[in-house]
């Protein structure tokens, strides 16, 4: 009998042990580990587009957060306040490291980072495509690259950022800002370097963002323009002008050309920057009245990038309350493509770059390319660097008003003239640079500590 | 044996008492149970000073014969309190005996296949009856009853929104990620007890899933169905779920039906609810508007504050919304009967609660089916079958971040000068003010509506293949089906004031969710009986599978008052998401008792799951439990300590990882007509292993006077280890988190139950409950750099996560070196206690109460944060430190601790009064049809004395997040409700 019992229970677990689990395979997505080894071509072109559509990821949060900290905009949101009382410095806040609402404009160029990191490595360990095409991806993984680790550099300036990230347990040491730029400029030549070597066509398709320069020789244009706005910021004024001339600036053409990211209704996404007219929002991006102000009279770009509002957008959070009677106007709809670097930028670069090499007729040149496209006349002020270089820094402002890069903020750190920023309105202070998030700071507590 | 000879002497005292006619004064009477009047058989009937005694029949009836005069009867019978009554006459009595569900004779579940008596328990297993259940006051949702009745259990709604939405967490936080809640298992089911997503809160801009203020799908049980809920707290009771049962096993048992005549039931419950408190909203003025609003909008806004003034303003937009008394009812049929071979339980129930906010409501309609039959002697089966329909309009409140898309924040942006009330032709005026939506169009217009279909099926096969007087071998075989299909639907029409705003105005967001959770389980059950020792042996096998996929649709851009997709200008598909998981375990469990003396057990669970790294790996989760009945041992002579139990039990139990922590995965991305993939931010790590609790439980249960007053005292100290962390790396890598294995919490706590029959006598006993609860928890280890999580970040408070700190631990800013914030407070509570008295008193009446205390505990209050912005906070205007700036803007620089507030509560969370028809009026009203018939009224939460301004410390926006709870932001105000009802049984 007791053996009887016994038997039955051996018998039990035996059926019980057999039964063999088949893992699950994720089912809604592919994994990272299909396309490390022997990637096919498709693969190949889904990480190019996922890499593209990363590109733009900063866009929206960089914006509206260094817009508001060179007070080109600011940025209404009645559901988070925080906008205004923290982005503003009102009440003496500083940036922290866990400082409200600007972690996407450090996070997502670092995520676009990786993934052009992974495009790379995939195309270097697969044989689905022949060696000749890779320099293609390369050339213009480095490229985007080097476009979205300016972001963090910028913003973050003294603090610092990471250049080697491309093992995600053991990134690099910060290195200083000015290492930053020597460094991004070193990705941006071997970009260049490879897309030289990438033969006349694309092995792959990008959007109607790059419809003029999907070419290895068009992306390279891009890349040497990227250059030459690098090469500014490192003072290295010749260096910016021989980017130049690889670049698609033109003094004379179309300042509106250079590439774009693009959008669209889903599932693609929505131009994160359009507001129907006269809406009503919660949240908003609003011009700061003082460029409506300190414009020049007659000023195109005035009328052009400005809509005035039946009513204005008032704000009534934080420490004083705002209005403002006018919204971006820049934008036909909501789909409309962000261009992210323009010969309007490039023109103005070189405006610079020769004012600071003292060739003021070649830079009073480009100023008046820009005052003519904006309906003003020609430049009669002194040449001497100085006032050139007050002249540009004007033109820049309403030339790159709003765009991405968070130009103005940028441009009058780099001129020592942050004190400039017209802050008595919101009764708020000037950022130098955000400080370095809290994650990085832990990291470097917790690998230090082990 | 002194007592086998009384009762073999009362037996036959019985028997003859049919036979011989009374002589002296014959006492005639029924017993039944006051819960559901049902007759008591086996009732032993004691004459105090007297050795005649009774036995009731079948029918519960009973016959004594007494010599004239005063004589006190004492009813016994097990499962139910004693009872003392009086007798003078010779009337025919109707005796009602309160079911006593903490009984040491009542059985409690011990293993997934078997069940123990509560004295032999090693545990602390908090059984809640029917009655304390739905007794006092019909609950809306099953977790809503758990209220104050639990000890360990801290329970949190995320909204007063009709139809629940809970979260309940036993004895402490036991994992660091996502939601941590309890293993829901009715009658064998595996429950599926998700949060639906409807995709609000995207379209909102509130956030993630989270804050959909969705409800937890344990609103479709019909609290009445249940019969009894049994709560295994720790791991050290739950072991024996193994892999799942980290954060405790809610048991539920639903009724059954009992042989004998067939029984109808039907109740009646009519009802309204109100508002619990308005927060109230600040004045203005003049001078306020124009410190308020800048230049170029102050002449206007004077203009538009004397126009409201003449027009019967200003408005008080709180009354206006949350201000309705809406109609409750709930209606209950149940049959049940059978013969000892088949018995049933059918039941129906329609329940419909609407909100304090108009257009949102509840509705419930269920319908189950038990049935248990005996096929043989040595076969019998059961099943049970429950269909439920449940619909959720819950309306738009809390977060959000796009305009107008919540009651709370439109009324919070709106000095109350702006007149809401469409016009004659029922044209909403626009709102000029930031949240630009006409609150009472929002209410009127929009649509939140949820729609569950659900079957829950279980089965049960019982097969005796050996028994004889010392050892019996039986198979349970027990299996079960939850399957659930919903549709969600958001809609807001194209002629919102906030739709107008976009570029698609009119949008539709359509949800369709399937789930399925299958299990089945197949156990051997061996007992064997050596002298005085009995072994109990199980071993057996457990599978479960859940399997669920969801979509969400979307259109934007709809033609007028369209709700059909295929009617945007822009269709989209949201989300789609399919999930399937597949564990699989093997358990064995042996229990030795001495006697009743001695009991030990032993008990292991194997078990593997598709969520682990390794799919097939078993992972292994012992337990060890004695307890020692001291007063059963023959040296034991107190008759003033009527028991005492000493019991010791450890026991470990898992917590899986979320589907998808092991995948690193390439993310959709599509961007000018291209698909592309990209890696996600989110790295999988394919070493992942359950997080594991092992919990040590002491404690010491005492009774006092025959069990008349009983005192349990428990102690545990639960280390959960593995604890599943997001590794936040670097953000600079791109990746910036991976989940590991990296922490390890302790939950230390104690609970008390102090339990007792002040007084039972005829016409008044009254049992009462105290008890008390308290848990803290601590980090010990955490192998990732110290974090901050939850909530809004800093600003408002977020929670702490770093070695030697409890993760409830709340800081924010100022930051007080780089990383670093200032403490403010606990989200966990000092300590809970409640307090619960039943009387019944003068035959037919019974006043029952419930309050709950709960001692600190922290509530991030972020809703003042927003009426503060808004210049609408009940104490704007005033100057409390007189720097000549008002409260509302002096708090917006203060930092996050005027955010942080205690949340302490003591609350009346039941109370009711019921009165029972004498039985004389009902016999000749009804003729002998109606049994028993009984009204009352009932009452949650009729007050709550608290230092918290907001509408409920209990407020809690994250829904079921473990660490997350605890954030009050503009949620569906709660509501106390009176229900009046009526119980007719046939």
């Amino acid at each position: 009998m007791k053996n009887k019992i016994t038997t039955l229970f051996i018998l039990a677990a035996m059926t019980l042990g057999s039964c063999k689990l088949d893992p699950v395979a994720d089912p809604n997505n592919p994994s990272v580990t299909s396309v490390t080894t022997n990637a096919s071509r498709n693969q190949l072109q889904s990480l190019v587009t996922g890499l593209e559509a990363r590109s733009r990821e900063y866009l929206f949060t960089a914006s509206i957060a260094f817009g508001t900290f060179g007070r080109e905009v600011w940025y209404f949101n009645s559901a988070d306040s925080r906008n205004v009382q923290f982005w503003l410095g009102q009440g003496g806040r500083k940036p922290d490291a866990n400082f409200y609402g600007v972690f996407t404009a450090y996070a997502a160029p670092y995520q676009t980072i990786k993934q052009a990191n992974v495009l790379i490595s995939a195309v270097n360990n697969t044989h689905t495509i022949g060696d000749a095409e890779k320099p293609a991806y390369i050339g213009f993984a480095l490229t985007i690259q080097g476009y979205q680790y300016l972001i963090p550099a910028n913003s973050q300036y003294k603090s610092g950022i990471r250049i080697q990230v491309n093992d995600e347990l053991n990134p690099g040491a910060f290195v200083t800002y000015e290492e930053a730029l020597k460094a991004i400029r070193n990705v941006l030549d071997s970009g260049y370097k490879a897309l030289t070597q990438a033969g006349n066509t694309l092995p792959f398709r990008l959007t109607a963002g790059y419809s003029n320069y999907s070419t290895p020789a068009g992306l390279a244009k891009i890349n040497r323009a990227l250059a030459a706005r690098t090469a500014i910021y490192q003072q290295d004024w010749q260096g910016a002008l021989d980017a130049l001339s690889g670049s698609f600036f033109d003094l004379n053409g179309n300042l509106q050309a250079g590439p774009a990211h693009i959008y669209g209704a889903p599932p693609d996404g929505f131009n994160p920057l359009y507001y129907l007219p006269d809406g009503s929002f919660s949240g908003i991006p609003v011009v700061h009245p003082s460029l409506v102000a300190d414009a020049l009279p007659g000023d195109k770009r005035v009328t052009e990038k400005f809509f005035v509002r039946k009513q204005p957008l008032i704000n009534t959070v934080g420490a004083v309350p705002l209005s403002s009677q006018y919204q971006d106007k820049r934008w036909i709809q909501n789909t409309s493509p962000i261009p992210y670097i323009r010969n309007e930028e490039l023109v103005l670069i070189y405006a610079e770059a020769k004012a600071q090499l003292h060739q003021p007729q070649d830079a009073v040149a480009a100023i008046n390319r820009i005052r003519a496209a904006a309906g003003l006349p020609a430049y009669t002020g002194a040449q001497d660097t100085p006032a050139l270089i007050t002249e540009i820094l004007f033109q820049r402002r309403y030339s790159l008003w709003f765009e991405p890069a968070g130009h103005r903020w940028i441009d009058l750190r780099r001129y020592n003239r942050l004190n400039e920023i017209p802050v008595a309105l919101d009764q708020g202070s000037v950022f130098t640079q955000l400080e370095r998030p809290a994650d990085e700071v832990n990291w470097d507590i917790y690998k230090g500590g082990r | 044996m002194q007592m086998k000879k009384m009762l073999h002497f009362l037996c036959m005292l019985l028997l003859l008492s049919q036979a011989i006619a009374a002589q002296d004064n014959a006492i005639t009477g029924q017993v039944r149970s006051a819960t559901d009047a049902a007759p008591l058989p086996g009732v032993t009937i004691t004459v105090k000073g007297s050795t005649t005694g009774a036995i009731t029949d079948n029918q519960g009836a009973f016959r004594l014969s007494l010599p004239q005069g005063t004589h006190v009867l004492t009813f016994n019978f097990i499962g139910f309190l004693p009872q003392d009554v009086k007798v003078t006459d010779n009337r025919k009595l109707l005796v009602q005996l309160t079911e006593n569900v903490k009984s040491l004779d009542a059985v409690v579940v011990s293993g997934l296949a078997s069940a123990t008596k509560r004295a032999n328990l090693a545990n602390a297993v908090t059984s809640i009856s029917a009655k304390e259940l739905t007794g006092t006051a019909t609950p809306q949702t099953l977790d809503n009853a758990l209220y104050g009745k639990l000890p360990g259990a801290d329970i949190k709604s995320n909204s007063g929104a009709p139809g629940g939405g809970l979260s309940v967490q036993l004895r402490g936080i036991s994992s660091l990620q996502g939601a941590s809640q309890p293993l829901y298992i009715i009658d064998g089911v595996y429950l599926n007890n998700s949060v639906i997503r409807t995709g609000r809160s995207t379209i909102t801009g509130a956030g993630g899933k989270d804050e959909d203020d969705a409800a937890n799908r344990l609103a479709d049980i019909n609290p009445d169905d249940i019969a009894t809920v049994e709560v295994l707290k720790g791991a050290s009771a739950s072991a024996i779920y193994g892999a799942r049962a980290n954060a405790g096993v809610i048991i539920i048992t639903t009724k059954k039906g009992k042989a004998g005549r067939t029984r109808v039931s039907l109740g009646q419950e009519i009802g309204f609810a109100r508002i619990q408190h308005y927060i109230g909203s600040a004045p203005w003025d003049e001078n306020k508007i124009r410190q308020f609003f800048p230049t170029s909008r102050q002449e206007q806004e004077i203009q538009r504050y004397h126009n409201a003034l003449a027009n019967g303003g200003p408005f008080n937009y709180e009354k206006m919304l949350y201000g309705e008394t809406p109609l409750l009812t709930n209606t209950h049929l149940n049959i049940s009967g059978g013969t000892e071979k088949t018995k049933f339980y059918v039941s129906g129930n329609l329940s419909k609660e609407n909100g304090i906010i108009k257009h949102t409501g509840f509705a419930r309609r269920s319908i189950r089916l038990n049935l248990d039959h005996q096929l043989s002697t040595h076969i019998s089966f059961s099943i049970n079958s429950n269909y439920i329909n449940s619909n959720t309009d819950r309306g738009f409140t809390g977060n959000e971040n796009n305009a107008g898309a919540s009651l709370g924040y439109i009324i919070g942006y709106t000095p109350n000068y702006f007149n809401p009330f469409p016009d004659a032709a029922g044209n909403y005026p626009d709102n000029p003010y930031p949240e630009s939506e006409n609150p009472l169009a929002l209410r009127d217009k929009a649509i939140n509506n949820a729609n569950v279909n659900r079957f829950i099926q279980s089965g049960k096969l019982n097969i005796q293949l050996l028994s004889n007087a010392r050892s019996s071998l039986s198979v349970a075989v027990q299996g079960g089906v939850d399957y659930l299909s919903s549709r969600t639907k958001v809609y807001f029409p194209d002629d919102l004031q906030a739709q107008r705003s976009e570029a698609y105005p009119g949008d539709i967001v359509l949800g369709q969710e399937n789930a399925i959770n299958t299990n089945l389980q197949a156990f051997l059950l061996y007992q064997q009986t050596v002298g005085k020792i009995n072994f109990s042996t199980q071993a057996g096998t457990v599978f479960l599978e859940t399997k669920s996929n969801s979509t969400l649709n979307r259109g934007q851009g709809l033609v007028a008052k369209q709700q059909n997709i295929s009617q945007a200008a822009v269709q989209s598909l949201l989300q789609q998401y399919d999930q399937q998981v597949r564990d699989a375990g093997i358990v064995a469990q042996e229990e030795v008792n001495f006697d009743d003396k001695l009991i030990t057990t032993l008990g292991v669970r194997f078990d593997k799951s598709t969520l682990n790294g390794d799919a097939n790996k078993y992972y292994a989760f012992p337990k060890a439990s004695v307890a020692l009945n001291v007063n059963k041992f023959s040296f034991w002579k107190s008759h003033t300590i009527s028991q005492l139990k000493l019991r010791a039990a450890y026991g470990q139990t898992g917590g899986l990882a979320s589907f998808g922590d092991t995948y690193s995965s390439l993310l959709p991305a599509i961007n000018g007509g291209l698909i592309g993939s990209k890696v996600s931010g989110v790295a999988g790590n394919p070493d992942l292993k359950p997080e594991r609790a092992g919990e040590l439980e002491l404690g010491i249960d005492a009774g006092f006077f025959n069990n008349r007053l009983n005192v349990e005292g428990t102690y545990y100290s639960k280390r959960v280890t593995d604890l599943i962390q997001n590794l936040t790396l670097a953000s600079s890598t791109g990746i910036t988190t991976k989940k590991i294995n990296a922490a390890e919490l302790v939950n230390k706590g104690v609970e008390i139950a102090v339990s007792g029959v002040p007084v039972s006598t005829r016409n008044l006993t009254w049992t009462s409950r105290l008890l008390f609860w308290k848990n803290t928890s601590k980090l010990t280890r955490l192998d990732v750099p110290s974090y901050t999580m939850g909530s809004y970040g800093p600003t408002f408070g977020t929670y702490l996560i770093r070695k030697g700190y409890s993760p409830t631990t709340i800081v924010g800013v100022p930051q007080t070196k780089p990383g670093e914030y200032t403490l403010y407070g606990n989200s966990q509570p000092d300590f809970q206690s409640s307090l619960y008295n039943d009387i019944q008193f003068l035959h037919n009446f019974n006043f029952s109460f419930l309050l709950h205390w709960k001692k600190g505990g922290d509530l991030l209050n972020i809703t003042l944060y927003n009426t503060d912005n808004g210049g609408t906070t009940k104490d704007w205007n005033d100057d409390y430190n007189h720097n000549g700036v008002p409260n509302g803007k002096d708090r917006q620089g203060a930092g996050a601790g005027v955010y942080v507030q205690d949340a302490g509560y003591l609350r009346l969370r039941e109370v009711s009064l019921s009165y029972t028809l004498p039985k004389s009026l009902i016999s000749g009203a009804f003729r002998n049809v109606v049994e028993q018939v009984k009204i009352g009224v009932s009452a949650t939460n009729l007050f709550t004395i608290t230092s918290y301004p907001g509408y409920d410390p209990e407020a809690s926006n994250f829904g079921t997040q473990a660490i997350n709870a605890g954030t009050d932001l503009f949620q569906y105000p709660s509501s106390k409700r009176i229900l009046f009802n009526v119980k007719v049984d046939f």
